[in-house]
């Protein structure tokens, strides 16, 4: 599973993502393509092939990318869509890379999950159509409360010590300039006075929702160094899928997310995340995946959730810090997501985070799901050597 | 780059309107265990699945996540690929490139439709207009209503005027797209798999069904079915192991074109007939498949004619039989299964269409004349050294080509 050729990521870029971009995807994802190659100093021609990913639930309309494809400057090119989450459309056009046939490649997400729809009307639209969603009581929210109580039964994890995960989180955010949801004042109370969706958890424990777009560019070796000083390497990417009824599989231990990291970490060379990776970027939907994921990740021991927190071992600075950006809590367009965090990811890696970088971030793990509560997961593995 | 090998092409069975006695991760379930029988391979040597279909015909979002047991892809990776009407052929693509990019051996692709769970029309009149489309959906529930019904003609409108266009630029008449219609629905029932099926249809039986919208009468138009497709890829080391047949991939190729049905560019106006990014994408396909003269070098075509000029039209694009003479060729039988350009010898999209799977299909069948197996007669009497496959999606805005060769490439 070693790969042939060495793929780097040259450029990424993503809105200020927003409760409301005030126009169209074509604008916004052409302003987002048009900067990004202008500070590429490349032009539309420069890339060789475009992977897309969008979702057509969420954009309410058939075939969505038909319409962006010209704005993004793929008119008349190579070009094919992703429908999962945007980390999956990144693993796509590394295959492509990959394979010889092409050198670059444009990946590019987008989503009106502020403006246009609800996120969780959207959601229940991959539940089981003959029985869970009939049956009402399953939703994205209900099922990752189940989540949430499940791991804070079993580990010990408090209520304020979730909370303390989320003041993280929002605390980063306002360092982030791309975050939508940001409060440099957050605190535990504030998270734990916040409205209730499905207790344990509340409204600072989940996701804005959000407009916003983001766009990676990816090379191979030769051209990536001509693009840029600071190529950020993938040295590791899988995926994998879990079983789809909820009652299937262990929610807590995400056996899904254990093997595409296994063979993440083996095509890398990686053989302790925890003492070798030191920064990663989280799919997190709601505060309470975070630990439960970086486990599964192996960033940090199984049940340690607790410890984590209250020693800030995961927060900037910290022994392995994880959602530098705020992760999803401080914005979560829709398919996006996970393409937000192989970004933010890559800005680790390059050193160009700005205010909330990790210092001596040289190894990055990003991680991004599809379906609810992890039911399939991606993980990349980024070096900036 | 490596090689890579189809081994295996299944189906759930014959493709027809209604299954109500399964529901969709069943069909699936008996695509991929018929794929799966025809080779040495259990589902532990299965690396990856990539999946795809039209996301919102069956109400079923990222349906993959629902097939994950149906596939026995509990614990492996799943790639959802979605492209309208050319989805099987770009799952197909990712599939190729999941091997040619070495991170994979052995790969299954899996294209579905099940029509009879959903309003096809309905998603498809939001890419003749989407913008309109949802205006009225958001203006107020009563609008709404009216929106659906006021471009109810979906992708049939769409068509005509691509088929007027066509007609145009080649002097054919309706009678033309008649004869092939006939053809395609007799070739249909030669195969076991395919949905309208004619025994020795002829013109005249086609003449006599009603103009849906001019020149498009409705034994012009496709079914809308329910089926499943399944093709197991792996490398060349693998490939005599895993099976007693084999298809190369030579050529993948894929773009697209603008979204609007006159593209704008630049100011001018083309025609939805013109399809140039389909002639660009078939030259790529050519050049990477070392094919300098596709109308020798190519034995048989499977394109996507959802509409039955369409299977006048596209051979023409791809270069396969010269500009303008499609209306020619299918009055002397030259696009026949015995004729010397044989064209859609499975009966094509207009006999079946489960839009999900229907460019895979196109590949499938492809696959099977190369591997000179297809059955119940639709099989073509001359040696499949290249075959070509075709997919068309969104209004015309898609193209796919692929290229299937009886040897890897040279």
């Amino acid at each position: 599973m070693a790969m042939e050729r060495n793929v780097a990521i040259v450029g990424w870029k993503q809105t200020k993502h927003s409760a409301n971009y005030g126009a169209s995807r074509e604008r916004m994802a052409f302003e987002l393509v048009k900067s990004l190659l202008a500070d590429l100093k490349i032009t539309k021609d420069d890339v060789d092939t475009f992977v897309l990913c969008c979702n057509d639930f969420q954009d309410g309309r058939t075939i969505s990318e038909v319409y962006p494809v010209a704005w993004i400057g793929a008119y008349m090119k190579d070009q094919t869509k992703v429908d999962a989450d945007g980390s999956d459309a990144v693993l796509y056009a590394l295959m492509r890379i990959l394979s010889g046939n092409y050198d670059t490649a444009l990946v590019i997400g987008w989503a009106m999950g502020g403006s246009e729809f609800r996120n969780q009307s959207i959601m229940n639209y991959t539940l089981d159509p003959i029985y869970e969603r009939q049956l009402g009581l399953m939703n994205e929210l209900s099922i990752a409360a189940l989540q949430a109580k499940a791991y804070m039964l079993k580990y010990g994890l408090s209520e304020k010590q979730l909370a303390a995960y989320a003041e993280k989180n929002l605390k980063n955010a306002a360092k982030n300039p791309c975050a939508l949801r940001q409060m440099a004042d957050a605190t535990p109370d504030k998270v734990l006075q916040s409205k209730p969706l499905y207790l344990p958890l509340r409204e600072l424990h989940g996701y804005p929702a959000t407009d916003g777009a983001c766009a990676i560019f990816l090379a191979a070796e030769e051209k990536a160094r001509k693009l840029t000083n600071k190529p950020v390497w993938i040295r590791g990417a899988a995926s994998c899928q879990d079983t789809y009824y909820f009652g299937d599989r262990d929610l807590v231990k995400v056996e899904s997310l254990r093997k595409a990291a296994g063979r993440a970490y083996k095509m890398a060379g990686i053989k302790d995340p925890s003492k070798e990776v030191s920064v990663a970027e989280v799919h997190s939907t709601f505060v309470s995946q975070e630990p439960i994921f970086a486990e599964a990740l192996g960033l940090f021991p199984a049940g340690s959730g607790a410890k984590v927190i209250d020693e800030g071992l995961s927060k900037i600075g910290g022994k392995i810090c994880v959602n530098a950006s705020g992760g999803p809590q401080s914005a979560n367009p829709f398919t996006v997501t996970g393409l937000i965090r192989v970004a933010e990811a890559s800005s680790q890696v390059a050193g160009k985070a700005g205010e909330h970088q990790h210092p001596g971030a040289k190894l990055a793990v990003a991680h991004g799901q599809t379906g609810i509560c992890g039911q399939h997961n991606t993980v990349f593995v980024l070096s900036s050597d | 780059m490596r090689d890579v090998a189809i081994v295996s092409v299944g189906y759930n069975g014959r493709f027809v309107a209604k299954r109500p006695d399964i529901n969709i991760p069943e069909l699936i379930q008996a695509a991929v265990e018929n794929a799966l029988a025809k080779t040495n391979l259990s589902f532990g040597d299965i690396e990856a699945v990539i999946e795809g279909n039209m996301p919102t015909f069956e109400g079923v979002n990222y349906p993959n996540l629902w097939f994950s047991e149906h596939l026995g892809a509990v614990g492996k990776p799943v790639m959802r690929i979605s492209t309208g009407g050319t989805t099987g052929m770009s799952a197909f693509h990712a599939a190729y490139y999941h091997v040619a990019s070495g991170l994979y051996d052995t790969v299954m692709v899996v294209g579905w439709e099940k029509h009879d769970e959903g309003d096809v029309q309905v998603g498809l009149i939001g890419i003749v207009l989407p913008d309109v489309f949802a205006m009225m959906q958001n203006f107020s529930p009563e609008m709404s209503g009216q929106g659906t019904s006021m471009f109810s003609g979906g992708s049939t409108g769409g068509a005509s005027y691509q088929a007027m266009s066509y007609l145009a630029q080649s002097n054919g008449s309706v009678e033309h797209i008649d004869m092939i219609a006939a053809q395609a629905r007799a070739n249909a029932a030669l195969n076991p798999y395919a949905h309208l099926q004619v025994p020795g249809c002829k013109p005249e039986d086609i003449a006599k069904t009603p103009i849906i919208s001019y020149p498009l009468r409705f034994g012009h138009t496709c079914p809308a079915s329910c089926g499943a497709c399944v093709m197991i890829l792996t490398t060349k080391e693998k490939a005599s192991k895993a099976s007693d047949h084999a298809a190369w991939v030579k050529a993948v190729a894929g773009a697209t074109s603008d979204a609007t049905t006159g593209n704008l560019v630049d100011g001018q106006i083309t025609d939805p007939a013109e399809q140039a990014h389909c002639k660009v994408m078939a030259k790529k396909a050519y050049k990477m498949a070392g094919i300098s003269d596709p109308m020798k070098e190519i034995q048989v075509a499977e394109v996507y004619d959802g509409f039955a000029h369409q299977e006048l039209l596209w051979p023409e694009r791809l270069g396969l039989i010269p500009e303008g003479k499609g209306p020619e060729y299918v009055a002397k039988g030259r696009l026949a299964i015995g004729g010397d350009m044989p064209v859609n010898p499975s009966g094509g999209v207009v006999c079946t269409n489960a839009i999900g799977a229907s460019a895979l299909v196109r590949v499938a069948e492809a696959a099977l004349q190369v591997m000179g197996i297809a059955e119940g007669g639709h099989q073509v009497p001359r040696k499949v050294h290249n075959a070509l496959a075709h997919g068309w999606g969104g209004l015309f805005q898609f193209v796919t080509v692929t290229i299937l060769g009886d040897a890897p490439r040279k």
